[in-house]
């Protein structure tokens, strides 16, 4: 069959279009231009020509054993060595004269601790501001096995002196609980979540007043007695005294 | 510590709802990026329906074909700028031609692109119009004589037989192209459905919704086009073909808006992790755009519409206004749909914890007024095209030879 005389024509359209763009792709062009063999080894060359800095998770472990073990089977198991450290490959190698940094001031853990709303829920946080100001973490955590410390449920544990003296008061049978109401924050954050005291003089008055039921109280006329002044600026409560 | 703000975000950082990480502030895809979709789905929908004529022979639909194909060919040639514009450097964008980064979807959209266009659309016109180039190279007067001559590609074979091979060329290239045009625009939905890690756009059905939404956009664009152009020209609308348009449109907005329902059905019923962020997008930010532009306005009232443009008896002119209202409604709706998807979609927080907010910008190189001029720029060349290359068959060739 003959071919119509319009196929030839856009037949020719299309090979100018092709061609053209064939001889543009593979001869105009230099081959180094499409080749990424260039940018690889350069690449390569320029990476391995750097300093090593890291020795590797488990190049520490042979000469410390002890806090690698700790480390291992505590909550801080999921972090290298040099996450805290930096960068120590100088010191495995010449652990005599380069010292590795250890991060002792409270700046550093909050990087991962600060409270921030983007972490995942259930990791612990804490607010930098009121947990515990001033002191380094580590005084209170061991950075390698970092279990938050068991706190004291006794008061006597911080306030040795004022439970020892009210052991041997008038008031030795009162519970702490009786004059101040501590939330379970004070024993954590003692200077944050102070306790309450007792502010006024109705407060004693409600074992010492006249006609009220405590039969072991000692009784006294709560309108005149001492005369408007605060039971307590008299009055040691931790020790009072008044009997002849 | 909050980190420093650039000024022109202070006042999004204002409209943040719950949290979000420090650089999605600004939302990269903008306008532009949802004019994009939504030109190359008129293509590509304006195609299909051409391609009707060819393929399965609906008579009915023959006074639109050329309308259609012109139109796909003025929405083509405008399609890439966005993306252009958006990336910058345009001068660049044939280095995507000569060294193929072949494992990129968005990459080879050069070579889809180039297909589609060169290999089906101008060959397609070409073969159609080419009879009536000759013919119009002979009556006219230079200089148009010379154009038309030159676009003919200097044929002159007018004979029975060379026009039976055009219009089995026409048919070839039109079975090739079908799937083309699939290609195309389910390439677009194929972007942003293989992105994982947004909830929002990974969907396998994503490529299949787009190209629905393209048939529909495409579909309602031709029958507003065929509308307004054979008013200007004060002649009559052929009904029949109106009818049947009408008619596709009709099936293709429920197939449509099947799909989508699939879809959301589809992501509530699996409710992962993203359910949540999600329906808050949705009822928060999108509410305006995706429940009332988008479903409402954009699909439901249409297909009421056109439910009682079909099942009343409703005389002609009646009919003609509300197949008027439903294309105007739909193009709405399916701007509404790239919206949503396109914006929507960098909205809430990879964190899913929190939504940002997009402010459109006016003048600037992504903003209103260059998306404006995108969009109107395919109405223009579609002035000029229909212009010079008629819909109207050339009367029978002039008897003296050229
Ligand atoms: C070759 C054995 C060796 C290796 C390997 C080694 N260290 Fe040491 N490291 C030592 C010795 C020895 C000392 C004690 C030096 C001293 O007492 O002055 C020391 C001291 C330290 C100190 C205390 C420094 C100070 O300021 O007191 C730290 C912290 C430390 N090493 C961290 C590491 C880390 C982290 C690694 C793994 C990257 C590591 N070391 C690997 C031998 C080693
Ligand atoms: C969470 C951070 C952190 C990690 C992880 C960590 N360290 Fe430390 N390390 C510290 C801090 C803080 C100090 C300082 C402790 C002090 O001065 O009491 C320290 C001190 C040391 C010392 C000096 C001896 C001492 O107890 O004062 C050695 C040795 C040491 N670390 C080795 C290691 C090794 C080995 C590992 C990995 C198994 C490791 N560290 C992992 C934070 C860390
Ligand atoms: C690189 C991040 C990182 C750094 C730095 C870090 N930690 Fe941790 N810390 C962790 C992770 C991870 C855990 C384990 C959380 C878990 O078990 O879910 C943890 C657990 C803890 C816990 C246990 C809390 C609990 O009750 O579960 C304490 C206490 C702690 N770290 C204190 C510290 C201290 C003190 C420092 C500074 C020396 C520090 N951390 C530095 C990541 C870090
Ligand atoms: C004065 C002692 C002290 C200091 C200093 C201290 N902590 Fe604590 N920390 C505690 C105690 C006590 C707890 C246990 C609280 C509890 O049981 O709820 C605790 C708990 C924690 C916890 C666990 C919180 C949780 O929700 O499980 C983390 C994390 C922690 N501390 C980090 C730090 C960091 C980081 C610093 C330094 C910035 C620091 N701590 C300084 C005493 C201390
Ligand atoms: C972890 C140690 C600790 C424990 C346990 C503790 N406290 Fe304290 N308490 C403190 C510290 C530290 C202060 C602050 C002293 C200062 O500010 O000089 C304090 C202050 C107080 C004050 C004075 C508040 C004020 O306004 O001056 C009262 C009252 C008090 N504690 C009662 C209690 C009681 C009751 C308990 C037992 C439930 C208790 N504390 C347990 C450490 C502790
Ligand atoms: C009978 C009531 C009472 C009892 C019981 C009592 N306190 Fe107090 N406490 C007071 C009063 C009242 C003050 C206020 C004194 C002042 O403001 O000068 C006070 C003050 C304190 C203070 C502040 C420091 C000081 O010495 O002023 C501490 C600490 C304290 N009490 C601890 C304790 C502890 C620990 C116990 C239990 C062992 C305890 N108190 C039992 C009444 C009581
Ligand atoms: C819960 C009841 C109660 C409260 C409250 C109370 N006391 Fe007492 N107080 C007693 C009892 C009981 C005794 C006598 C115990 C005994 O003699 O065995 C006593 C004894 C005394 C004595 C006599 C001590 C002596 O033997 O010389 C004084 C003074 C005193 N209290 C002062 C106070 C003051 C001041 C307050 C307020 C801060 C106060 N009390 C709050 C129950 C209470
Ligand atoms: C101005 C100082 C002063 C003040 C204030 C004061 N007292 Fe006294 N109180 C005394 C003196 C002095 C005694 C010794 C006995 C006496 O002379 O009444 C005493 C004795 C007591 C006794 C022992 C009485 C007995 O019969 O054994 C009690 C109980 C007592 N006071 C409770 C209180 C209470 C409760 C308050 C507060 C409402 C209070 N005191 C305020 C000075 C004071």
């Amino acid at each position: 069959m003959k071919l119509p005389e319009q196929v030839t024509r856009i037949a020719v359209v299309v090979a100018l279009v092709a061609t053209l763009a064939l001889l543009v792709r593979f001869v105009l062009i230099p081959r180094a231009y499409f080749s990424t063999a260039v940018h690889q080894s350069a690449t390569v060359r320029r990476e391995v020509a750097r300093p090593v800095n890291f020795a590797g998770a488990s190049a520490c472990q042979d000469c410390h054993a002890e806090e690698w073990e700790k480390k291992a089977l505590g909550y801080h198991k999921g972090l290298a060595c040099e996450t805290c450290h930096g960068p120590a490959a100088g010191h495995a190698e010449d652990p005599m004269s380069v010292k590795p940094f250890a991060p002792r001031d409270r700046k550093f853990c909050p990087v991962c601790h600060a409270y921030d709303a983007a972490r995942p829920t259930g990791f612990p946080q804490i607010n930098t501001e009121s947990h515990n100001p001033l002191k380094p973490c580590i005084t209170c955590h061991n950075p390698h096995d970092p279990v938050p410390p068991e706190t004291p449920k006794e008061c006597a544990a911080c306030h040795a002196q004022i439970a020892r003296t009210v052991a041997l008061s008038a008031h030795a049978l009162l519970p702490c609980a009786t004059c101040h109401t501590a939330s379970k924050e004070h024993r954590i954050a003692p200077r944050s979540a102070l306790p309450s005291k007792p502010q006024t003089r109705e407060f004693c008055g409600q074992c010492h007043a006249g006609g009220t039921a405590n039969p072991d109280a000692p009784k006294v006329e709560l309108a005149s007695h001492g005369g408007g002044y605060l039971c307590w600026q008299c009055h040691y409560p931790h020790l009072p005294e008044g009997r002849p | 510590m909050i980190a420093q703000v650039p000024p022109n975000l202070t006042e999004l950082l204002g409209q943040v709802i719950g949290y979000i990480y420090p650089n999605e502030i600004e939302i990269h895809w903008s306008i532009l990026i949802v004019v994009y979709p939504y030109l190359t789905g008129l293509v590509a929908g304006a195609f299909i329906l051409a391609s009707l004529v060819k393929v399965f022979n609906v008579k009915e639909v023959q006074p639109t074909y050329r309308l259609a194909l012109l139109t796909a060919l003025s929405f083509l040639l405008v399609a890439p700028f966005p993306l252009l514009l958006h990336l910058g450097h345009m001068e660049r964008s044939f280095e995507i031609f000569l060294a193929p980064h072949l494992s990129s979807a968005m990459a080879m959209f050069g070579f889809v692109y180039a297909w589609y266009l060169m290999g089906i659309l101008l060959l397609e016109i070409w073969f159609e119009y080419r009879r009536d180039l000759v013919v119009w190279g002979r009556e006219h007067k230079p200089p148009l004589r010379w154009v038309y001559r030159a676009l003919s590609l200097f044929s002159n074979d007018i004979s029975e037989q060379a026009v039976a091979f055009d219009r089995k060329a026409v048919r070839t290239i039109t079975i090739v192209g079908i799937p083309s045009a699939f290609l195309l625009h389910g390439y677009v939905g194929f972007i942003f459905g293989s992105i994982k890690a947004n909830p929002w756009w990974s969907s396998v059905l994503m490529p299949i919704v787009f190209l629905m939404s393209a048939i529909v956009s495409g579909i309602a664009l031709v029958l507003f086009l065929y509308m307004v152009i054979t008013s200007l020209r004060n002649e009559p609308l052929d009904m029949k073909c109106l009818d049947k348009v009408a008619s596709y449109l009709f099936y293709a907005v429920v197939v449509d808006f099947s799909l989508e329902a699939l879809d959301f059905i589809h992501r509530l019923y699996q409710s992962e992790e993203s359910v949540k962020i999600l329906a808050q997008l949705i009822s928060v930010k999108l509410f305006m755009n995706l429940v009332i532009l988008q479903v409402l306005l954009g699909m439901l009232v249409p297909l009421a519409v056109l439910v009682a443009a079909r099942t009343r008896r409703v005389n002609p002119d009646l009919r003609k206004l509300l197949y008027f209202t439903a294309a105007l409604l739909i193009q709405l709706g399916i701007f509404s749909t790239r919206w949503n998807v396109v914006i929507g979609g960098q909205l809430f927080s990879k964190s899913f914890r929190g939504l940002m907010a997009y402010k459109m910008e006016m003048t600037g190189l992504e903003g209103l007024v260059t998306a404006l001029g995108l969009l109107l720029a395919p109405f223009l060349i579609l002035f000029v095209l229909v212009r010079l290359l008629p819909a109207k068959r050339a009367e029978e060739a002039p008897i003296h030879p050229a």
